[in-house]
């Protein structure tokens, strides 16, 4: 019996006038156990003298694993002050909350949020041992909230049934699911805020080794998926997920409605244990999953989890990855969309099978639905990065409006002068119309375009790529601008223009690509 | 996009340009002349709200004058500042009758 704990109640008050008998009464319980190990039980302290604090020392020295628990704040405070909390394990008691009757206001991959009177919310973990769960969210709340970004952070730790909590106080809020299903006419105002704060994360350096890289569990999930894929397609997302580079910019990792709060004008993150580093790919991957993945096949889903339907899901996903992107360009919000579901399927194929979703009728048809769309994604798709000033599209005449389009978002985002914005247009229809007839003529190919702001001096450049022949349309000699009408040619003039409009334009054929870049200074 | 308005008084005719004259639009514009340079020993073209020529417009342009001054005379108002200077790069300020 040598490594028995022993637990002994202390009781009321312990000072001068009883320590000798408490002492007394320890030391008979201890009396023929072999014990290893003592927890001294302080739910019923009230309050401990010096002459008492002596009597627990006395009992450490013949037994040194010792610990208190379930100290209430008064005798913590004493413990406190006289240093016992360094040498030994002093445990508070947990107040005792009940959230039977209160609302859920918001729900994250480690717990349930209610609010528990009008000023405060709890936080509920699912972990039934969750103090170090509890003690890390306190820490990476903390950690975001001095990297600037505004959250709540927990004031106290309590017990709520069979279950620890940590306590918020979070006044007149309400989750942004909530202004969604209550208030559709606040759509875009959502969208906008939910944004601004998703860049603001996205834009946030991480000083290393704080936050556990998100990479490392998206390989851990591709690596799980080698045994439920075919051998190529395993490969493939294997190779995809390594390819993308480390990034030490902050993602949030549960980055859905229920988990942004609007409170007195101002938006607040409520729950940030999922905090982490990584590419934003792997966090738009988690958000497609709360809006649309998770409910695809069962619409009821999301209306039972945010409280709206599956369209308002979907539309709120749309709208926020295009005001992320900065496009209305669909072809563009769809590419960028393409690469979240590869990482979102693997995730809820993995959650599923590993939840013994093979075993029942329901999970192998999700898992095969899932497993279909990541198939037809993998044989699509070769990189999970993307680049938002870039569109890639088959250079034909009918796509010219869209270049405009995606060229003209960059340029108004720049606040480009109107004439410059008219050039660089005029500059563009020429160089693109060109492509479209002689790159890959009488055959289809594809063109890549990329727009470049830069500032000192505001200057913007836009290359164009196609792997079609070798073409360099500065070659030819610049038209006799002087002739009279009768004598024009029309010929050669767009590329004409596109030089006397532009600051600078360059050609090179590399790597298979022509490539043509047009500079223009703003 | 192009928004074309045509008004014909006698043998004279105003056409009023509103939008972008760029490869896609300027097939629309040679369509919509065709029975104007037919019918017209005076075109006025109308440039006040058009924004933006390319060399594609710039062709229509020049066949259209081509035409024109065979027979009588075609002159473009209300160039903008914009437009102008694609006109002056091109040497069409000196072909085309501008005011």
């Amino acid at each position: 019996m040598s490594n028995e704990t022993i637990t002994i109640r202390l009781n009321g008050r312990i000072d001068s006038g009883n320590a000798a008998a408490v002492e007394q009464d320890i030391l008979s319980q201890l009396e023929g156990v072999q014990a290893s190990a003592i927890v001294l039980d302080a739910a019923n302290l009230e309050y401990i003298s010096s002459a008492g604090l002596r009597v627990i020392l006395r009992v450490k020295k013949s037994i040194s694993d010792l610990k208190i628990i379930n100290v209430c704040s008064e005798v913590y405070e004493i413990l406190d002050m006289t240093g016992f909390t360094e040498m030994m394990t002093v445990e508070k008691a947990y107040r005792v909350v009940s959230i039977e009757g209160c609302e859920e206001i918001g729900r994250g991959a480690n717990g349930t949020i209610y609010r528990i009177d009008q000023d405060n919310v709890v936080k509920v973990y699912n972990n039934a041992d969750a103090l170090e769960d509890i003690q890390h969210e306190r820490e990476v709340a903390k950690l975001a909230l001095i990297l600037g970004i505004p959250t709540a952070i927990s004031y106290d730790v309590v017990k709520v049934g069979e279950s620890y909590g940590s306590v918020f106080e979070l006044l007149n809020a309400s989750s942004f699911s909530k202004i969604l299903a209550t208030e559709p006419d606040k759509m875009d105002w959502c969208v906008e805020e939910y944004v601004k704060m998703l860049k603001k994360i996205h834009s946030t350096v991480v000083p290393e080794g704080k936050l556990p890289d998100m990479k490392e569990t998206v390989l851990d999930w591709a690596t799980f998926m080698q045994d439920h894929l075919p051998e190529a397609a395993g490969k493939k997302l294997m190779a995809m997920v390594e390819a993308v580079p480390h990034d030490d910019h902050m993602i949030h990792g549960d980055y859905h409605t229920k988990n942004v709060e609007l409170q007195n004008d101002e938006v607040l993150l409520i729950d940030m244990d999922t905090l982490s580093v990584g590419h934003p790919i792997f966090e738009l991957a988690s958000i497609y999953n709360a809006f649309v993945g998770y409910s695809e096949l069962d619409h009821s889903i999301i209306q039972h989890f945010q409280g709206f339907s599956f369209e308002t899901g979907m539309t709120f996903w749309h709208k926020s990855l295009a005001a992320y992107l900065g496009t209305d360009n669909e072809r563009k919000i769809r590419e960028v969309e393409d690469k979240a579901r590869i990482i979102g399927y693997t995730r809820m194929i993995r959650r599923s099978i590993r939840r013994k979703g093979l075993e029942t009728e329901e999970g192998r048809a999700e898992i095969a639905y899932w497993t279909k769309e990541l198939l037809e994604l993998l044989d699509t798709v070769d990189t999970l990065l993307f680049n938002i000033n870039e569109l890639e599209l088959d250079a034909v005449a009918d796509n010219l409006q869209e270049v405009q389009d995606f060229i003209d978002e960059h340029l108004t985002a720049a606040d480009c002068p109107l004439k410059a914005k008219m050039q660089i247009g005029v500059a563009v229809e020429e160089i693109f119309v060109n492509i479209t007839h002689y790159a890959y003529s009488p055959k289809i190919g594809k063109a890549t375009i990329r727009v470049e702001v830069s500032e000192d001096p505001v200057s913007v450049s836009i290359t164009f790529l196609d792997r079609g022949v070798p073409y360099d349309p500065l070659a030819k000699a610049d038209p006799d601008v002087t002739l009279s009408a009768e004598e024009r040619q029309i010929g050669g003039l767009g590329i004409f223009m596109t030089k006397k409009l532009m600051d600078d334009v360059v050609y090179e054929y590399k790597d298979g690509q022509n490539i043509l870049i047009l500079k223009k200074n703003l | 996009m192009l928004n074309i308005k045509k008004e014909q008084q006698g043998e004279a005719a105003i056409v009023s340009l509103e939008g972008h004259l760029d490869t896609n639009t300027a097939r629309e514009l040679e369509e919509e002349l065709k029975d104007v340079l037919l019918q017209t020993t005076s075109l006025t073209l109308d440039f006040e709200k058009l924004e933006y020529v390319s060399s594609a417009g710039l062709r229509v342009l020049l066949s259209a004058h081509k035409i024109m001054s065979g027979k009588g005379e075609m002159k473009l108002v209300h160039v903008s500042e914009a437009v102008m200077e694609i006109f002056d790069i091109t040497g069409f300020s000196d072909v085309l009758n501008i005011e």
